[in-house]
């Protein structure tokens, strides 16, 4: 015989409904209080770091100079956005219960799910809002960059009799593809949507494990499980290899991580690649599912845990 | 419990489904040369590719590019061994950008092989050795590049610049420059291929390098040098007079500018 719940039971009380507006106050305040932990001094280094790093390789050639910039600012603002995105969702649940910001939260008639996306949705802010900003400052470099080495080029090429028009034009085209393109913008939208994912993880997990360390470990052994799921993939669909106990193993990981390599762009992007549209809607579509089963998957585990 | 199942549940029944899905989007990334394919090394090579992917992730081009910075660092202090190890570094983690092998090559060949050249501190048959050694070392690199990017018209285009002013192998630079055009190279490699050709100890070789040349001078895109070079194949070949070209031959205003690592 079923039982209404004490609280559906109380007083005819209707159910509270899911409200963005409500969640954009959570969003607002998670993001304030990660601010208040003082992300933009690190931003600003950041960004001088990578204002430094655009001047100080090494010139064999432009197309390696600019090649070498952008792999390393875009690799460093990978780490930067992974482990951010690891570290202060980790942080997150843990601050709320000790802060009892928590109970204060929970006690007003907020459902647990506005809870969860309101956090969520605070540190994707803060992490696109530092892409952004960097986004910003490494696409003005590259530009500025760009200009000085081609002009720096031609001009070696003048002085060595060489500038034909065949010449000239290589080089053009050359810096001009290692120079700043749309594709630079989207290698930073890949790596948001990486950190995206990543991120709801470590939500996940800290909503599972009971401490911040354990949250932490597990979701950096999901991110480099996630970089080789191709392979795991590979292997799960190879009829004859392993025993049953490896293929059970390796198909329940293959099945619990997601594939964080089809964020890779990167490298292709500073290779010179160009990113088109399909692959834009591919990567964003396959982000926003994951994000989606692993947030609903996280509500599922949070909605019965005891606090 | 209920829920915490059911949680589990759903993310087995997600993990099922959303394989076949991340294998097309994969395939659909690697179509689009975005996401490295795997590489056909063989079993040894390819695990190692599979433990560089898993251990660096998405990080491999930014340690490959440290490594690279480690590279010059040895190429300012003159340390060929050490650039040449660097490199092969580089290329392992990167093994499809063509940049990399082209300028490990570009080292041996031309760097190292030019210091061994005129490094008046060694005996002149050790210089030879060392300089045809590196030379060598150089095509190989660019041949290994090629293996994995046979359709690399740019690798192709440097393996054609190495033959013709390295090793002064005029009928493979010729073979490489046309392998360059004929996978979208730009245009002067059609007619480079039809110079080195022309340039090459093998009547068959001058055929073909005839072919070009005339099929270019009839096309109207002719240059003095291609003139110059179509006009030696005439006589070379026994073209008959009502056949050839009614141009003369530029006459040359510069010193040959073939003067160089042989001179």
């Amino acid at each position: 015989m079923s039982q209404a719940s004490p609280s559906s039971a109380a007083a005819g009380v209707a159910p509270v409904r899911f409200s963005p507006k409500r969640v954009w106050t959570l969003a607002y305040a998670t993001m304030t209080q990660l601010m208040r932990m003082k992300i933009l001094p690190f931003l600003l280094l950041f960004c001088a770091l990578v204002a430094a790093m655009g001047f100080g390789f090494s010139t064999i050639n432009p197309e390696q100079q600019l090649s070498q910039f952008k792999t390393m600012s875009l690799g460093v603002l990978q780490v930067f956005s992974i482990v951010f995105g690891i570290v202060a969702t980790a942080l997150l649940l843990p601050k709320d219960l000790e802060d009892r910001t928590l109970y204060t939260i929970l006690s007003k008639p907020v459902p647990r799910f506005d809870y969860l996306l309101g956090k969520l949705l605070g540190v994707l802010m803060l992490i696109a809002s530092g892409l952004v900003i960097i986004d910003a400052v490494l696409s003005l470099i590259l530009w500025l960059q760009q200009s000085m080495l081609l002009n720096a080029a031609v001009s070696q090429l003048h002085s060595e009799n060489q500038d034909s028009p065949e010449a000239v034009a290589q080089m053009r085209e050359i810096v001009a593809r290692q120079g700043l393109t749309w594709n630079l913008h989207w290698a930073v939208w890949a790596i948001f949507l990486k950190a995206a994912v990543v991120t709801t993880v470590a939500l996940l997990l800290s909503c599972i494990a009971s401490s911040t360390l354990f949250t932490i470990v597990i979701t950096f052994c999901i991110t480099i499980i996630g970089h080789g799921h191709a392979m795991i993939r590979e292997f799960v669909f190879q009829p004859n290899l392993g025993s049953t106990a490896t293929r059970i193993s390796t198909f329940l990981l293959a099945a619990i991580c997601p594939d964080l390599a089809q964020f890779d762009v990167v490298d292709s992007v500073a290779n010179g690649e160009i990113v088109p549209w399909a692959a834009v809607y591919e990567m964003t579509g396959i982000a926003a599912l994951y994000m989606t089963v692993y947030l609903f998957v996280t509500h599922l585990v949070f909605v019965e845990k005891e606090l | 419990m209920k829920r915490k199942l059911q949680a589990f549940a759903i993310l087995l029944v997600f993990g099922v489904l959303k394989l076949p899905l991340e294998q097309r989007v994969t395939h659909d990334l690697r179509t689009m040369h975005l996401v490295d394919a795997p590489l056909h090394l063989g079993v040894k090579g390819n695990m190692g590719q599979m433990g560089l992917a898993a251990a660096f992730g998405g990080l491999r081009g930014l340690i490959a590019t440290i490594f690279q910075l480690r590279a010059h660092v040895e190429f300012t202090r003159v340390n060929w061994a050490q650039v040449d190890k660097y490199y092969g570094f580089v290329t392992e983690l990167q093994p499809r950008n063509a940049r990399y092998w082209e300028e490990a090559s570009w080292h041996m060949a031309y760097n190292a092989a030019s210091y061994y050249l005129y490094n008046k501190e060694l005996k002149p048959a050790l210089r030879g050795q060392l300089f045809h050694d590196y030379v060598q070392r150089g095509t190989d690199i660019l041949k290994e590049g090629l293996k994995l990017m046979p359709d690399n018209a740019r690798l192709w285009q440097k393996l054609g610049d190495l033959h013709w002013n390295r090793s002064k192998d005029f009928k493979a630079s010729g073979d490489a420059y046309l392998n360059s055009f004929q996978h979208g190279g730009l245009n002067f490699t059609e007619r480079f291929a039809g110079f080195a050709y022309a340039q090459s100890n093998d009547p068959a070789s001058w055929a073909k390098g005839y072919a070009i040349l005339k099929k270019l001078y009839d096309e109207k895109k002719a240059t003095p040098g291609l003139i110059e070079f179509l006009k030696m194949l005439e006589q070379n070949l026994h073209i008959p007079a009502v056949q050839r070209i009614p141009d003369s031959a530029p006459v040359r205003q510069t010193p040959d500018p073939q003067a160089g690592p042989l001179r």
